[in-house]
């Protein structure tokens, strides 16, 4: 185990702890038809099970209002877990419980928060590697590991797990590719992901491409979706990858490992079109005089 | 005039030598040569039916020929490889069971029942260890990839056995008693059949168009109707060049003995569900036993068979309640299975009263594989030659069909026999096996089509047939007019 890391593991020993924490499901993974007046038990702490009509719902008003308002992490939340049922988020569980990491992770339930991943540890560590990538990409964007919300939707526990644990390795998946979390970035990320681990929301937040300004539409459409695609589908799958065990790998040769290549750094090219622009029309002003 | 001489048997035909353009006639009556008993220079052994096999199907079939009290006349040996006895002094110990068991509709139990209403019953099931045959009347049948269900359960005011659940060896044992108590037959056992020929014109007697079988130690046995029932590999059905087609599965079947958990006054019912390698099957036994049929891949069968009894278990315990994802995954692994079961299922969520008690052990030695093909002869008959059983078809074991169509053969078959020595005709000719063939062609036919296309049906995970089948076998399940005529199909009832 991971000396840097301290990380609250659920153990599946005995029986009743485990049922403590997650009520065992006695009926088959769909409930009983209920109504919104007769809801039954949570299946875990923070679930809240919904019918069909709520689902549909949620998952159009949150598409919706996250489209006019990309920056509501929440709303973009909620759409996932009301998209990911039926097969979607089932297809993703078994894809985790088909490979030997895969199924130790959903063994062992690791969580990723300020409590569990040491900042302080990793930005020691040598650069290059995950661990400080990844501190470094915090910090640079000036975001938490904590800002993401609980899965609250998704009727399975288990299924409900592997939600929270994409949702918290979306940052990972940003210090691994290098792509910023301006919207283009996010937009580019999100293809990525879809291609990966076919989530129906990572599909349809591609369609925020219609908020971009033309030029970004232009770049994101002719160079990063081609990327995301392309890499997505031929990289193994990135939600098996046990991050806590991988803090201290190069990043290059996890990178190797998974079968991704390193989009464009869209930071430096819009930092080089920004310059460009300036130095453009600091000489037409200075033309102009 | 030179003599004319003839065979005894009264359904024979006699051939009549040296025939001039006018035909003779009764010959018996006019004959100028007092007559003589004996037999001629014929190194033949000459039978009416000669039966190679000494399975279930040719003991039935040479149990019902002696008990028929048409056909009783007919002069009948049986040739089996092994030694049969084995079945004869078989002692059984109340909590061993065999993993050979199969599954007897209420019609194949009524045709060897002898308190059946059926005229036809040849008087078997009274020799039968009834104590070891278990009686189930309900079924549960389910997908393994989306959980869609269909229940089988003749209800409360009509309560009705599925099936019974015989060992092999036990029905072998009641056939043989039988057969020992009508007597008059002869099984000849530990003897294999070193070749089939067509007989030689003996001067008197012609048997150019018999089968002869030489068996070890030299004898030959002239047959006038030669019954193949020497399973899937037929010599019999070689020999009259009966070509049999079909394709291997690429399965195998893994038996095995497995003792379950207490069930309280339930009923007992049999499971089977339907995992995209192959369905798994669990039907009762009496006691606390049961025997688990397993058809999967040819890998994951050499790896059961690897496991420990506790692994072993645990696999089997979890091909009824997990997903099959976890299945497959398991299948790979060679050890620890047993707490990666705990695990799994204590996270898989799963309907506790529809899967079989937990299985708790498994019984030594009993766990064993066989290749899963599907194979139909062209014809079940031609000129002298009929075959019964798996020498005439080899069906997937998911709906636990085989054995009952070679008992159905066999029922078909006795009654074309009486048919024929009743009308007088030669019981070889194919003029008179021809009902046979018809009658059992077709119905044999639509069983093995439809168990195939079944296998096929549930042989993918593919996501948009899972869902049309899930809905299918939902709607088959509602409507309970559908699901009687189909268990009455299935239980034989004629």
């Amino acid at each position: 185990m991971n000396p840097l890391v301290r990380r609250a593991i659920r153990r599946t020993g005995p029986q009743v702890k485990l049922l403590r924490e997650f009520p065992k499901v006695v009926s088959a993974s769909r409930f009983a038809p209920f109504t919104s007046l007769s809801r039954p038990p949570p299946n875990y702490e923070g679930h809240v099970p919904l019918t069909v009509p709520e689902r549909g719902l949620l998952a159009v008003g949150s598409a919706v209002m996250s489209l006019l308002n990309p920056r509501r992490g929440d709303l973009i939340a909620a759409l996932g877990e009301a998209t990911a049922t039926p097969y979607f988020i089932y297809r993703l569980r078994d894809a985790m419980l088909s490979s030997p990491t895969g199924r130790r992770i959903l063994k062992d339930r690791p969580r990723i928060n300020s409590t569990t991943v040491s900042l302080e540890r990793l930005r020691s560590l040598p650069d290059g590697t995950v661990g400080r990538e990844y501190a470094a990409w915090l910090d640079k964007e000036g975001v938490s590991p904590d800002t993401r919300s609980q899965v609250r939707y998704i009727d399975d526990p288990e299924c409900a797990y592997v939600m929270q644990r994409y949702r918290e390795c979306h940052d990972f998946y940003h210090a691994l590719t290098g792509l910023p979390i301006i919207v283009e970035g996010e937009i580019a990320l999100k293809a990525f992901e879809f291609a990966n681990t076919l989530i129906p929301m990572t599909g349809l937040s591609m369609f925020a491409v219609v908020r971009l300004k033309p030029e970004e539409r232009r770049r994101v459409l002719t160079t990063y979706f081609p990327w995301a695609i392309r890499n997505g589908l031929q990289a193994k799958e990135v939600i098996n990858i046990y991050w806590e065990e991988e803090l201290e790998t190069d990043v290059k040769e996890l990178r190797n490992r998974i079968g991704l290549e390193r989009p464009p750094d869209l930071r430096k090219i819009r930092a080089e079109l920004r310059a460009r622009r300036r130095a453009e029309e600091a000489a037409r002003e200075s033309a102009g005089h | 005039m030179s003599p004319i001489r003839c065979l005894r048997s009264r359904t024979a035909i006699p051939r009549i030598r040296n025939s001039t353009s006018r035909p003779r006639f009764v010959a018996f009556r006019h004959s100028p040569v007092p007559r003589t008993y004996a037999t001629t220079n014929v190194p033949e052994d000459i039978y009416d039916v000669v039966i190679v096999g000494g399975g279930p199907a040719g003991l039935s079939l040479a149990t019902s020929l002696r008990s028929s009290s048409v056909a009783s006349r007919l002069r009948v040996a049986l040739i089996e490889g092994l030694d049969l006895d084995a079945g004869r002094r078989w002692k059984p110990s109340s909590d061993n069971y065999s993993n050979r068991v199969s599954s007897l509709t209420p019609g194949s139990v009524g045709f060897l029942n002898d308190w059946a209403l059926m005229r036809e019953d040849i008087g078997v099931w009274k020799h039968v260890q009834r104590n070891r045959v278990q009686a189930y009347h309900g079924m549960q049948v389910w997908d393994g990839v989306s959980g869609s269900r269909i229940e089988f359960n003749w209800g409360a005011e009509n309560p009705s056995t599925i099936a019974y659940m015989t060992e092999n060896v036990n029905l072998v044992h009641g056939l043989l008693s039988r057969l020992e108590e009508l007597g008059g037959a002869q099984p000849i056992d530990n003897t294999r059949v070193e070749g089939i020929s067509f007989g030689e014109d003996h001067g008197t007697l012609d048997l150019r168009t018999w089968p002869v079988v030489q068996i070890t130690g030299g004898r030959k046995l002239a047959a006038r109707l030669l019954v193949g029932a020497d399973g899937a590999n037929s010599p019999v059905r070689a020999f009259a060049g009966i070509e049999s087609r079909g394709w291997d599965y690429g399965r195998h079947g893994v038996v095995a003995t497995v003792e379950i958990e207490e069930i309280s006054g339930a009923e007992r019912t049999a499971y089977q569900r339907f995992l995209p390698t192959g369905p798994i099957a669990l039907l009762p036994l009496p006691g606390n036993f049961a025997t688990l049929v397993w058809s999967t891949t040819p890998e994951i069968a050499a790896q059961l068979k690897k496991l420990s009894s506790v692994d072993f278990v645990a696999m089997v315990n979890g091909a009824f309640r997990l997903s099959h994802v976890d299945i497959a995954y398991m299948a790979k692994m060679d050890a620890a299975i047993s707490e990666e079961y705990q695990w799994r299922q204590s996270v898989t969520p799963f309907e506790r009263a529809g899967v079989p008690s937990t299985i708790l052990g498994v019984q030594e030695n009993s766990i064993s594989s066989f290749p899963l093909r599907m194979r139909h002869a062209d014809s079940y008959i031609s000129e002298r030659v009929a075959l019964v059983g798996d020498a005439a078809h080899t069906i997937h074991p998911l709906a636990g069909q085989g054995l009952n169509q070679g008992i159905g053969d066999v029922q078909s078959l006795i009654k074309t026999l009486e048919t024929a020595v009743q009308t007088g005709q030669d019981i070889g000719s194919t003029l008179s096996l021809e009902p046979y063939y018809s009658g059992q062609y077709l119905k044999n036919s639509m069983m093995i089509g439809v168990v195939d296309k079944l296998h096929k049906l549930y042989g993918t995970a593919s996501p948009p047939v899972v869902a049309v089948r899930s809905l299918g076998l939902r709607a088959v399940n509602a409507m309970e007019g559908l699901k009687s005529m189909i268990m009455k199909q299935a239980a034989g009832e004629r």
